[in-house]
Formats: structure tokens, C-alpha cells, sequence
């Protein structure tokens, strides 16, 4: 059913692994050889095979490859045999190239490479350019500043579609700097941010499609410290953090990611999450830096298991990058068959608790891939990088890994001393694809601190997770400083949904505790006295989060009773006791 | 006891234990009234399939099909129809 759909949706077929060869050094063609490809359908290095040989999806192809290969070896700077580590490292010594100027350059070097997959139809270089340009149009058009260009940020409110990454690149060309919360956030919500964000205009993307414009780029010159995009931490208190990040620090990103992962022109990418989420800079925003195809999942279909299935095998995904419920839905056992995915050269987890069941199936899921453990914070981007070993996939907590080139990771103890042998601490990390810091008020600056010894002069981040660093030296994920947990892969602090559900008038006590969930990781349970006399009940007290939290952060099950809460000795809630009697309840 | 009511004692069971059933319209929206998150859709839709021994199609898992309860009953009658 949903491969007919897409054949009447998609009558010209999609890239197939023929393309993706051209751009490809010699280690990399028998790496491809070696994933089953059959030689004889990559073309040599010489070019394409004949022209009038090739499918429809072919000639959406660059055909010069000489020229392809030209860019991207001297444009990375990659040696021909270089191992990929040694690759990035090599790039982070490197000045960062800008990704307005790479993704022009795209652009004009293979303009009907797809650059997108969206319901089934491709989206080329071209016309994303194209529409990038007329949006730039009307965004200056609505320019009501004395200068040139507005220096006012903007607001998005942007589901994913083409549109709105026309509209991201728009801002990007401009150098405009532009918040880009999560659409789920409560309205107020949002325009709260709005307003503390400074943004003088929020736009929303109409869905339709703009024809080609004349206009022609304006001069771009890269200014590695100008801010343009602002994203935002989680936010369950329903005032998130705001994080802005400079051209720079996505540009170095963009190059390390693009060198680690090995993306170029032909490559398809999976992209699971909003595009609000800091994920993107990997899965869409390295992926057009390097000339790559970006396959988007429709929101409202990301927890449909054949579709997802459908799209890492139609388009032959090179590159994954998930939060757990992802792999948990390719990997639960239910009617559909159990589908290998060959084609995927990278899958990457991301620092979250993954089931050991779930992650011991992913190496037969993905057979020709390399597994990663990947840890970031959306104020510094990814920090750490572990690389799975297939065999031991199932064996206890993952390890964090190494510090990514140009990344300096600390652990440090509680009283302020760091911590460099085996045992617990908080971790710190400075990257060089951080933000400067919030643009909140100043208390929340004290997440970024200098050196605790101040042997360099390098800004840290607090992390807020506690690491634990083993006698070999590897680091293991222990738990949050504060009373955070992750629900579908969103950070969510248990205290602010706490704070936010005992502003009801109607609660007399408040405590939430998470639950394991094999799914979401976590689920959220609050346990609730309402004050006498009152009718709340659960159909209510959910409206009620609906209008203050965050979807991820409304609790799964409410108890809403009109007895005490139990308490320890101490007086404090006795979070273990609501635990078991709501775990009573349910059996 | 007809489909709607059936439908209904699931929903108020599963996401509002306490909740009497009558007090839960047919037309109140599930989805953005935060009884139902895309987690809770799919228990809902492998509950749907399972008591009422319809196919749910991977395509018409459209969150608009199960908005309401009455959206899914209009959903299982057709489905029964098309069967």
C-alpha cells in the first residue's frame, strides 16, 4: 500500500545508489562495493557512463565528476586515504568554511542534485536555491528598518517543509538572526519568547510553493560571529532558554560533522526531528553544506514503523540519526517483516538511554553500518563520540566516548575540584560549536564557567549530567545533578512540571515521578491531592497542561486523590512510595 | 453496547481512569485536549485493530481519524464497509 503510494506520488524514481558514487574518493568507492553494491553499476572515476543510458533519477545528477571531486577534495581537504578520524581532526585545525557559501556553491556545481525528499517528490539544489532567493525577496520587501537589512530578529514558526528550509537558508544568505522554537510549545509560550527574543516580525510558512525569482544573491561575506540561529533548550517550565548560535559555530560544526560522516554530493541523509531541534544541524544543515539529500519525515507520520521503514530502503539512507524511540520503532517485533537496511553506512544514538534489547538489534538491522553513541547539549552542540562495537551492542551502559577535535571535556566534583581519576563528577565541556550563552537574564549565565583551575581560557558549559569515569578511562552516563530526565528524547525537568501543575488552584500537592518506558525512555506520572470540595478530574487538570507544557512534558497518567501524598520520616514526598503504588495500579 | 460506548469506556480507561464515561463527548478532541499523545495513538490504533478486527492501514494513520471519539467510530464503520 504505501509503495504504491509512493509510486503514484514519485513517478520519477529517486536516487539510487548510482549517484552517490561520483563524488567518492577511491577508499570510499570499495567501501560502497563492499556494502553489496554491485560494481558494475558504480561508474569509474573517469565520469558518468553514457548519458543516454541513464534513468531519469541519473540525470538528476552532476555528470562532471572530475569537477565534483575537485571541490570536495580541495574544499575539505581531505587526504585520499585519510582515516575519517584523522580527517576531522585535520578539518578542525582548519578555518571553517561558511555554509551559506558552500551551499551556493552547491547550488551552482549540481543544481539538480536533490537536495531534499519531501512526501515523496525530490527538491533540487536548484529550486531550493530558488526559493531560498524568493524568500529573501520577501523578507526584504517587509524590511522596515533604515538600513538595508533588518537587524531585528526574526521569528519562525515553522513545521518542517521545504518552505520553511527555504526560509532558514533565506535568513542565513541575510545573516539575520532568527528563533526557531519548537512549534509544540503552549502559545503564550511562544510568544513570550518572541517578545524576549527581541524578534520584530514571526513569520509562518503559507505551505505554498513560490515560482523562481530573479533575484540575484547579494554579496555574502562570512561573519563567523554573527548570530543567526537561536534555538531552544527544552524548556518544560514553559519558559525554555533561549541559545543563540553564531555563524562560526555552526560553520565548524557543519565541517566536522560533514568530514566525520563522510556526506557529499549523492549522500542521503535520514532526518527524524523537528526542525527545531539542535539534531538538524547534522541531519539537514551538514547534509546541504556537503551536497547531500536530505529525507524528511513528516512529523505527523514519525511514529508510523512502515513508513519509516519505507524511506531508509527507498532512498537508500546513508546516515541515521535518532533519539531512541526512532530505533525502538524499527525494531519492535510486529507484522511487518524485519527489513535489513544495507544501505546505511552511519547510524548514530544519541547519548540517551537506549534499551540494551533495542541496541543489541541494531547491528542486524543495520548490517554494513558503524554504530555511534553521540552526546551533545544544544549549547554545545555535540561534544563526545563513541563508536559501538557491533559485538558488545548489548553490554551494559554505553561509554560517552572521546571529546570531538577541538573539544575539551572535564569532570568535575562537587566542591569545585575537577576530578581526574576514576570515580563520579558533573561534566563540563567547551566546544568549538557552542553558543556564548543564553539570552536570558544573567542568573542563567552561571551555566558557563571559565577553567575550575583556569588553566586555559576556554568557556564551559555545566552540563548538569553526572558522568562516571571508569578505571579505563571510559565515561559512562550516571544520572542529572537536577531532577532531569529524558521523555521521546526531550529533556524534561521533573521539578518544572512539578512547579507548573501546583499552579492550579484546584491542587493542594503536587509530585511527579518518571517511570522507565522501553518507548519514550521515560514517562511522566503525577500523583495529585486536590483541594477539597473541588470536581477536577483528569479530563480537566490535561486541558490544563495543554495551555502550560510542553507535549512531552504532560504527564502520562495522573492520580488525582484527595488524601496526602505519602512523605518519608523526614517530611519530604517519598517518591519511591508513589512509584510502587502506581505501579500497584496498574497490574 | 454500541461502538461509540465501547470506544469511549477504552479511552476513559486507559487515559482517564477517573473520569465517568458519560462525562466524555463524542466530539471532544482527544488530541489537543492532551488525553492522547502520538505514544498513546498507537495504543489506541492497535486496541481499534484488535477489538473490532479491522486492518489498520500504516497510510490512514492519520491523527485526524482518531481525533474524537466519533472520528473513530466513523473510521471503523468504514473500515468494516470497505472490508
Amino acid at each position: 500500500m504505501l509503495k504504491e503510494w509512493y509510486e503514484v506520488r514519485s513517478p520519477t524514481s529517486l536516487p539510487g545508489p548510482r549517484h552517490r558514487a561520483g563524488a567518492r574518493s577511491g577508499t570510499e568507492l570499495a567501501h560502497a562495493s563492499s556494502c553489496g553494491v554491485p560494481s558494475a553499476i558504480l561508474p569509474s572515476t573517469h565520469g558518468w557512463p553514457d548519458p543516454g543510458k541513464r534513468t531519469p533519477a541519473e540525470r538528476l545528477i552532476p555528470q562532471r565528476v572530475v569537477g565534483v571531486q575537485h571541490l570536495f577534495s580541495a574544499a575539505t581537504g581531505r587526504p585520499p586515504a585519510g582515516s575519517m578520524a584523522t580527517t576531522a581532526a585535520m578539518r578542525a585545525q582548519l578555518p571553517a568554511r561558511s555554509f551559506v557559501e558552500s551551499f551556493s556553491a552547491n547550488a551552482r556545481r549540481f543544481p539538480e542534485a536533490p537536495a531534499l525528499i519531501w512526501r515523496g517528490e525530490p527538491v533540487s539544489y536548484r529550486e531550493l536555491n530558488d526559493r531560498a532567493l524568493h524568500a529573501r525577496a520577501e523578507l526584504g520587501k517587509a524590511d522596515i528598518g533604515p538600513a538595508d537589512i533588518d537587524t531585528e530578529p526574526i521569528g519562525l514558526r515553522c513545521a518542517k517543509s521545504p518552505e520553511a528550509i527555504a526560509l532558514i537558508l533565506a535568513c542565513l544568505m541575510d545573516q539575520r538572526s532568527f528563533l526557531l522554537p519548537t512549534t509544540t510549545l503552549p502559545e503564550h509560550t511562544l510568544q513570550e519568547l518572541f517578545l524576549r527574543a527581541g524578534c520584530a516580525r514571526v513569520l509562518n510558512v503559507s505551505g505554498s510553493s513560490s515560482g523562481r525569482c530573479s533575484d540575484r544573491l547579494r554579496s555574502f561575506s562570512p561573519d563567523p560571529e554573527a548570530v543567526t540561529f537561536m534555538l531552544t533548550t527544552s524548556g518544560s517550565t514553559g519558559l525554555p532558554k533561549i541559545v543563540p548560535l553564531s555563524e562560526g559555530a555552526v560553520d565548524r560544526f557543519t565541517d566536522w560533522a560533514g568530514a566525520q560522516f563522510e556526506l557529499g554530493v549523492g549522500h542521503s541523509v535520514l532526518n527524524f526531528s523537528p526542525l527545531s531541534f539542535d539534531l538538524c544541524l547534522l541531519d539537514i544543515w551538514t547534509t546541504l553544506k556537503h551536497g547531500g539529500c536530505v529525507v524528511l519525515v513528516e512529523p505527523a507520520r514519525a511514529t508510523n514503523t512502515a513508513y519509516l521503514r519505507d524511506l531508509l530502503l527507498r532512498y537508500d539512507v546513508e546516515l541515521v540519526q535518532a533519539v531512541p524511540i526512532f530505533y525502538q520503532l524499527l525494531t519492535q517485533k510486529d507484522r511487518d517483516n524485519t527489513a535489513e537496511f544495507a544501505s546505511v553506512r552511519h547510524v548514530i544514538v544519541t547519548g540517551d538511554s537506549i534499551a540494551p534489547g533495542c541496541l543489541a538489534q541494531l547491528p542486524g538491522l543495520f548490517p554494513r553500518a558503524r554504530l555511534y553513541n553521540l552526546y551533545g547539549c544544544t549549547e554545545t552542540n555535540d561534544s563526545l563520540l563513541h563508536e559501538i562495537d557491533p559485538t558488545q551492542a548489548a553490554t551494559g551502559a554505553l561509554p560517552l566516548g572521546e571529546p570531538l577535535p577541538g573539544v575539551r571535556a572535564l569532570l568535575v566534583n562537587e566542591d569545585g575540584t575537577i576530578r581526574n581519576g576514576p570515580g563520579t563528577g558533573e561534566l563540563y565541556v567547551s566546544t568549538p560549536f557552542q553558543t556564548a550563552g543564553y539570552l536570558d537574564p544573567p542568573h542563567q549565565q552561571s551555566r558557563f564557567v571559565a577553567h575550575p583551575d583556569g588553566a586555559d581560557a576556554l568557556r564551559y558549559f555545566r552540563t548538569g549530567d553526572l558522568v562516571h569515569r571508569h578505571e579505563n578511562g571510559s565515561l559512562t552516563l550516571v544520572g542529572r545533578t537536577d531532577f532531569q530526565v529524558k521523555v521521546r528524547g526531550v529533556r524534561t525537568s521533573i521539578e518544572d512540571v512539578e512547579r507548573v501543575l501546583g499552579s492550579h488552584p484546584d491542587l493542594a500537592e503536587v509530585a511527579v515521578v518518571a517511570i522507565p518506558d522501553p518507548l519514550a525512555g521515560h514517562l511522566l506520572h503525577a500523583e495529585t491531592r486536590r483541594v477539597p470540595g473541588s470536581a477536577l478530574n483528569t479530563l480537566t487538570l490535561r486541558q490544563f497542561c495543554v495551555e502550560k507544557l510542553p507535549q512531552t512534558a504532560i504527564p502520562s497518567t495522573f492520580h488525582i486523590a484527595d488524601d496526602p501524598l505519602p512523605r518519608t520520616a523526614t517530611g519530604k514526598v517519598d517518591r519511591h512510595m508513589i512509584i510502587r503504588f502506581h505501579e500497584r495500579r496498574l497490574t | 453496547m454500541s461502538h461509540t460506548q465501547t470506544i469511549t469506556k477504552f479511552i476513559v480507561d486507559e487515559f482517564l481512569p477517573d473520569v465517568p464515561a458519560e462525562s466524555l463527548a463524542a466530539d471532544y478532541d482527544l488530541l489537543s485536549g492532551g488525553v492522547i499523545d502520538s505514544l498513546g495513538l498507537l495504543k489506541v490504533i492497535a486496541w481499534l485493530e484488535d477489538r473490532f478486527e479491522i486492518a489498520v492501514e500504516d497510510l490512514e494513520i492519520a491523527p485526524d481519524n482518531f481525533r474524537t471519539v466519533a472520528a473513530m467510530n466513523a473510521f471503523i464503520q468504514n473500515a468494516r464497509q470497505a472490508a
